[in-house]
């Protein structure tokens, strides 16, 4: 008998997914949609998790598992002073550092951004700041986008 | 035996419209990416309308389907077409001809002739200048492939089509100059934007009277840095006994500003591509300039402008 028994993945409950343009993260107005976003025409429509897409306004970056800026939206662009078109390619730690000194292990940004654009489901929260910078803190949510897999941060100012 | 080089007529090139709908977005679009992110750059049509690169384009398409963002799509693109460059480096680096004509062949398969030399042949060349050095053997091997390739390049452009033509005076010291690949360039670039091209050697002034008699120059580009300022005024004293005064530039002479000031003489750009734009630049524009003995000199003339309006001068410039 115990041939026949194997391990299978649980079956989760299927999470209600979001579209959003990677640049000015507006929702496409159609379900017939192309890569690029058709409002602002700079930014790639990528899908999230609804718990972890950026709302309006908000300011978010795309890294990839080898912690590479992918993709930074209009408002981070702004909030961080730099452009999306220096920013891709360089190292996340180039713009944002863990603020809290006493995390480890599975809470360490760099941990949680890895987990995001490899496996993991689980939409976590960090508390960063750009580096050289003592008196910014930022609370980054990390989630999963795609496609193709990445790590999704999206900033905000509360990080209770 | 190796086989020459084909050289396709023409790159297979989008318009905006047609360039659009490839990627899916709107032409629009297309032009926002353009100022943002500089890709895909255009070239112009005679009307000056856009026309894209199709490998360009391509290239782009292919990188949004695996991007994350417009950014790092377009860095992906260039990436993949500059891998050209990579091809060419290590054909020439290893010695091997046939892959280096296979390399420029893979670039025009991308690109126009001009951007095929500009982003692929040109850096290559620079790069194992840089690594071997200028007075190397491997340098004088690329070197002389180079050369060849622009020559067979030059002789298979569409013959002359407007009434410019392009005296160029070759001030460096040979094949093996640093600067003779640009300047083998900029007679290419000339010669398929339409012009005639003379290169003379600014060392030899025996018999110039004859040349610039048959050729009516419209316009005089001095070349190189190797040949000595005097050496060169006295070439330019002879082409203006010869065939009067006439627009003079300066490619790849050094920017010394007292060149300009005792001269007069424009200084181009030192990448061909922008250097052949302004020299057919200053022939339409003196072209297009009424004839009359007043008008005035932008003082880029090699001699006065009472001599400019001489009725055989004038004859020379329009009768092309």
């Amino acid at each position: 008998m115990s041939t026949h028994l194997r391990l299978v993945p649980a079956v989760a409950e299927p999470q209600p997914q979001r579209t959003f343009c990677g640049h000015c993260g507006a929702e496409p107005e159609t379900d017939l949609y192309g890569r690029v976003c058709e409002s602002c025409g700079l930014g790639v429509l990528l899908t999230a998790n609804a718990d972890a897409a950026p709302r309006p306004g908000e300011p978010f970056m795309i890294v990839d598992g080898s912690l590479c800026v992918c993709a930074l939206s209009q408002v981070a662009e702004e909030l961080l002073g730099v452009e999306e078109t220096e920013a891709v390619n360089r190292h996340l730690s180039e713009f944002l550092v863990p603020a809290d000194a006493e995390a480890a292990g599975a809470d360490n940004l760099m941990d949680l951004v890895i987990n995001a654009a490899g496996a993991g489901s689980e939409t976590r929260v960090a508390v960063v700041r750009p580096p050289d910078e003592f008196g910014v803190r930022f609370r980054a949510q990390v989630g999963a986008c795609g496609p193709p897999r990445a790590a999704l941060l999206v900033l905000s100012d509360g990080w209770g | 035996m190796r086989l020459a080089p084909t050289l396709p007529s023409a790159v297979r090139t989008l318009k905006t419209s047609e360039a659009a709908a490839l990627l899916n977005v709107s032409p629009n679009t297309l032009r926002a990416w353009e100022r943002r992110f500089g890709y895909p750059h255009p070239q112009r049509s005679p009307g000056k309308h856009r026309l894209y690169t199709h490998g360009e384009v391509a290239a782009l398409r292919d990188a949004l389907q695996e991007g994350l963002s417009i950014s790092s799509a377009v860095s992906r693109a260039r990436e993949a077409l500059s891998a050209d460059t990579n091809v060419l480096v290590g054909a020439l680096h290893s010695f091997e001809l046939e892959r280096a004509d296979g390399a420029m062949e893979a670039a025009l398969a991308l690109r126009s002739v001009e951007r095929s030399v500009q982003e692929v042949l040109l850096p290559s060349l620079r790069e194992l200048g840089a690594r071997h050095g200028y007075d190397s053997a491997p340098w004088a091997f690329a070197a002389h492939w180079a050369n060849e390739w622009l020559q067979r390049a030059q002789r298979l452009a569409p013959a002359p089509t407007r009434p410019a033509s392009v005296l160029i005076g070759d001030a460096t010291r040979d094949d093996l100059d640093p600067d003779s690949l640009d300047v083998r360039a900029l007679e290419l670039f000339c010669a398929r934007a339409g012009a005639r091209v003379l290169p003379l050697p600014v060392r030899g002034v025996t018999g110039l009277s004859e040349v610039l008699g048959a050729f009516a120059p419209h316009t005089v580009v001095i070349a190189g840095s190797y040949v000595s300022d005097d050496d060169v005024a006295r070439w330019a004293y002879g082409v203006r006994s010869a065939a009067g005064p006439l627009p003079i530039a300066l490619f790849r002479r050094g920017a010394r500003d007292d060149r300009v000031r005792t001269t007069g003489a424009r200084i181009l750009s030192d990448s061909p591509g922008d250097a052949h734009r302004e020299v057919m630049g200053m022939i339409e524009a003196r072209q297009s300039r009424p004839a009359t003995p007043a008008a005035t000199s932008a003082g880029t003339d090699l001699g006065t402008e009472a001599d400019d309006a001489t009725p055989e001068l004038r004859r020379r410039s329009v009768g092309m």
